[in-house]
């Protein structure tokens, strides 16, 4: 048998062929986030479900009409193509003035929402779909055998890249199309409906999605769950191809699939893993990708609600308040949910000193909750480390990996910086999956909590909480104090115009550095103490889902807002507690939750509740008769507009 | 002695000078302005110079040194200060958060983590003082995001003298500003201007022949003159420039 590297050629030529047909369809789909990308600025994060949507819609369209694979080819597209539409016109546009942030995380919500609905009809499992008649069998091609469904997807999915390429760089739609991307305001002057632009082109991307899906339903396994973990490899091709670059996007997708390929037949371990080491060298080498130009258009940022006249006074009264009803509360609830809580209230307000007072929405903090978890649960066991320097480790952990993710981060904003965060995580992911000590799917369990500083025993569920309560509000004491500090008002003074703030010679790089590696340190701490809580540390922490729940805690509760990230924390873990039996249900109520929460109350509970304290104290300042001062009031009046 | 020096500084995008070939010194103590029609590459040039652009070829000098490699903050840290075209303030700061964050960065206080910027006195008062010397006293509370165009613009400056710069350069100081307030900052310029070196990108020609000592015209990317107003605008060239036969 020949051997190419001491590999045999027929495997070798197998997994290059199984490359390329995965190649094709990263292509077809991160084509389809290109053109949204391009033309909403919005990572398209519901992209994953629609696919999924193309593929079981085949399913079912076979199962309960008879409908063959052919006509699903077209109906299927057709089908997600309308409901794409419907959701730009009904959801996407509402939000499409804003920071384009909210754009991208109401996707996020549409994508759980869709992902458990079609959990709760279809179930998990598997979904059988046969490849149709005329492409069964294959071609012995000599050095190898030719599956000829496979050599159809590649071919097809060729045709698609190349005819969506040819679509948007060389016709006058396709200019037309460019030129709203730059400059919405001016083609709507020219006469073009540039609303309805975007709506088709959602449309669009939506039923390119569903082709993929339709193309890979006989060959890949049909289950609701399909699209979500493809999506998050789709988002790192999408960055290595530059972000919004139709032509990147293809050359991206095919070599990523082949790069895979590769790596299979010669060191399987670190497939999984490969295409995020290459969006990292690549972002290294050239930080908006391979074909990024990198114009991220101006958004507008959204203020920070603040009281209009708190005083010291009131800040301490507030925390105190708060430090006595979670002393008491133990009383009166289980204390198990109050300690996740809290863990949870601590990664959440370290997630939204970044998010909210740095304007960075990181979508991979979990994997510094989910590092330092590892990390403090395996020196307590592997190497019976008391608790106090098992917490140190895991929080340096945190900080370790903090300074190197946000290195390579935060020379990008926005939604940049949100899919090359999410991509750095779902590297840590798999390192956490298949690394020899973190136990892989069954984690770390049992952890002992040992002995703190010798002398307070933290298997005393009393010790515990208290131990939990007093790192909890040391932890928030330092980030209110961090907010107030001249620190803190040069990051606020760089989210608010950054070329401002290096033109007064900050250089922001640093300090966007800092508040990231604060936060992770952070974020850390709060995954060291959930494991002495918990007593497990697994995949779950580092699954991007949980990056999810820190975003949906921060903005429910309130974004840039010191109390906002706690009461959202609370929030989230009760739902998970007392909705835990609804089962698919959970991430439909949270998806819907995050929905709502960014089209109704942006600015989340407690944000809501300061601008409606602030609105009312101008209108009885406004009331009261202090004509002396006039200024004062308009000032009040505005402020809490 | 030329504060600021750019030596056959070049920008191309995509094959298209946007700056070709451009010598330009500004010299100690002086104002200069630099003027052109739209497109000429002046703001390109003050971006060259501030390296918020990379220039593709020559190098720029910063009393005679060599500062083409150094980046935006670094360059502001030696004291070259800029203002932009449209009015570059904090927004959700307050008027008084503005001028402070500027003396912060002359500050020790910039790494400090906790603790308040208001405990420092001297910081304090020197705002105090920056606010009285612009008209800023009354409104010193109220968030930048709420002053009228023409306060922002002051407010901008007030921020960039706040960091005592040996080089002021402002781009377009007076645009969208009505007739009243233009006199007003033309004054705090020249107030501003005492013992510094001022380079100024501007269109309005009454300001320029009342403030500039020393004018360059550029077109199309380069050079065409330099000399005070009265030589300058007395030239042919800069007459076609400006009436479009260029040719």
């Amino acid at each position: 048998m020949t051997t190419i590297f001491g590999i045999p050629a027929a495997l070798l030529f197998g997994q290059l062929l199984l490359g390329l047909i995965n190649g094709a369809f990263y292509a077809t789909l991160s084509l389809g986030l290109a053109v949204i990308f391009g033309m909403m600025n919005i990572a398209n994060f519901a992209h994953g479900a629609l696919y999924m949507m193309g593929a079981v819609g085949a399913w079912f369209l076979l199962d309960a009409f008879g409908v063959g694979y052919w006509t699903s080819l077209f109906l299927c597209p057709l089908l997600v193509g309308i409901v794409g539409i419907l959701l730009e016109r009904l959801i996407l546009r509402r939000v499409s003035h804003l920071d384009h942030l909210y754009g991208m995380l109401l996707t996020f919500g549409l994508a759980l929402i869709i992902q458990g609905l079609f959990r709760f009809a279809f179930g998990s499992s598997g979904l059988p779909y046969a490849i149709p008649e005329a492409l069964s069998g294959g071609t012995n091609l000599g050095f190898m055998f030719l599956p000829h469904y496979r050599g159809w997807v590649i071919l097809v999915a060729l045709v698609i890249c190349f005819a969506t390429w040819y679509a948007i760089e060389k016709t006058r739609l396709g200019a037309y199309l460019r030129a709203a991307t730059e400059n919405p305001a001016l083609v709507q002057a020219f006469g073009i409906n540039v609303p309805a632009m975007i709506m088709f082109t959602y449309g669009a991307g939506a039923a390119l999605a569903a082709f993929a899906g339709v193309l890979a339903a006989p060959i890949l396994q049909v289950s609701p769950t399909m699209g979500a973990d493809l999506l998050i490899v789709i988002f790192a091709v999408v960055v290595i191809g530059g972000l919004g670059s139709i032509k990147g996007a293809i050359v991206a997708g095919f070599s990523a699939g082949i790069l895979e390929g590769l790596t299979k037949a010669f060191y399987p371990e670190a497939s999984t893993t490969v295409v995020f080491v290459l969006m990292a060298l690549v972002l290294l080498i050239w930080p908006a990708g391979l074909f990024g130009s990198k114009t991220q258009s101006a958004s507008t940022s959204v203020v920070l609600p603040a009281l209009a006249n708190e005083t010291s006074l009131m800040r301490w009264a507030l925390f105190a308040a708060m430090a006595l009803s979670l002393a008491v509360a133990p009383v009166f609830v289980y204390p198990a949910f109050l300690m996740k809580a809290m863990t949870y209230a601590l990664f959440a307000c370290a997630f939204n000193l970044m998010a909210g007072y740095g304007r960075l929405v990181s979508f991979g903090h979990a994997m510094f909750i989910g590092t330092a978890g590892y990390v403090t649960a395996y020196v307590i066991k592997g190497w019976g480390f008391p608790p106090e320097l098992a917490i140190l480790a895991g929080t340096a952990s945190a900080s370790l990996l903090g300074l190197v993710a946000g290195w390579l981060s935060t020379r990008s904003s926005g939604v940049y910086f949100a899919m090359i965060s999410l991509a750095l995580a779902q590297m840590i992911y798999f390192v956490a999956l298949q690394a020899p000590f973190t136990g892989g799917e069954d984690g770390i369990q049992s952890v002992p909590r040992g002995v703190l500083f010798g002398l307070f025993d933290l298997s005393d569920p009393a010790v515990l909480y208290v131990f939990v309560l007093l790192v909890f509000l040391g932890g928030f004491l330092f980030i209110a104090a961090l907010v107030r500090s001249p620190f803190g008002q040069i990051l606020k003074a760089i989210r608010e115009h950054e070329p401002r703030a290096r033109s007064l010679g900050f250089s922001t790089e640093h300090y966007k550095l800092a508040v990231f590696v604060i936060s992770a340190t952070l974020s850390g701490l709060a995954g060291s103490m959930k494991v002495l809580v918990t007593q497990i540390a697994s995949l779950t922490d580092v699954h991007w889902l949980m990056s999810g729940e820190v975003i949906l805690m921060t903005f429910l509760g309130g974004v840039g807002t010191l109390y906002g990230p706690v009461v959202g924390a609370f929030v989230v873990v009760a739902m998970q507690n007392y909705l835990a039996a609804l089962g698919a249900w959970v991430s439909v109520i949270h998806g819907a939750i995050f929905v709502v929460c960014i089209l109704a109350f942006r600015r989340g509970i407690v944000g809501e509740l300061i601008s409606y304290v602030s609105a009312r104290q101008a209108r009885s300042v406004a009331a009261g008769t202090r004509a002396d001062a006039p200024d004062v009031v308009a000032r009040r009046l505005k402020a809490g507009a | 002695m030329s504060v600021l020096e750019a030596r056959d500084v070049s920008i191309a995008f995509n094959g298209f000078y946007a700056v070709r070939n451009v010598d330009f010194a500004l010299h100690e103590g002086t104002i200069h302005a630099v003027i052109g029609p739209n497109g000429a590459g002046k703001t390109t040039l003050f971006n060259l110079l501030t390296k918020f652009l990379q220039p593709t070829g020559g190098s720029v000098y910063y009393r005679g040194q060599d500062i083409t490699g150094e980046g935006p903050a670094a360059i502001a840290r030696r004291g070259v200060v800029r203002s932009f075209q449209i009015s570059a303030v904090f927004q959700g700061l307050t008027v008084r958060e503005n001028i402070e964050l500027a003396l912060l960065r002359r500050s020790n206080l910039q790494w400090r983590l906790v603790g308040h910027a208001r405990r420092n006195t001297d910081l304090v008062r020197r705002a105090d003082e920056i606010l009285a010397q612009f008209g800023f006293d009354r409104e010193a509370d109220t968030a930048a995001a709420n002053l009228s165009y023409g306060r922002k613009r002051v407010l901008e400056l007030a921020t960039t003298i706040a960091m005592d710069p040996d080089v002021l350069l402002l781009d377009e100081p007076m645009a969208g500003l009505g007739r009243e307030d233009i006199d007003r900052v033309a004054e705090l310029i020249l107030e501003a201007a005492q013992g510094r070196t001022v380079l100024l990108v501007e269109h309005n020609m009454q300001v320029v022949s009342r403030l500039a000592e020393r004018i360059t015209v550029m077109v199309r990317g380069e050079v065409l003159t330099e000399g005070s107003y009265d030589e300058v605008s007395k030239r042919p060239e800069v007459i076609a420039a400006y009436t479009g036969g260029g040719h």
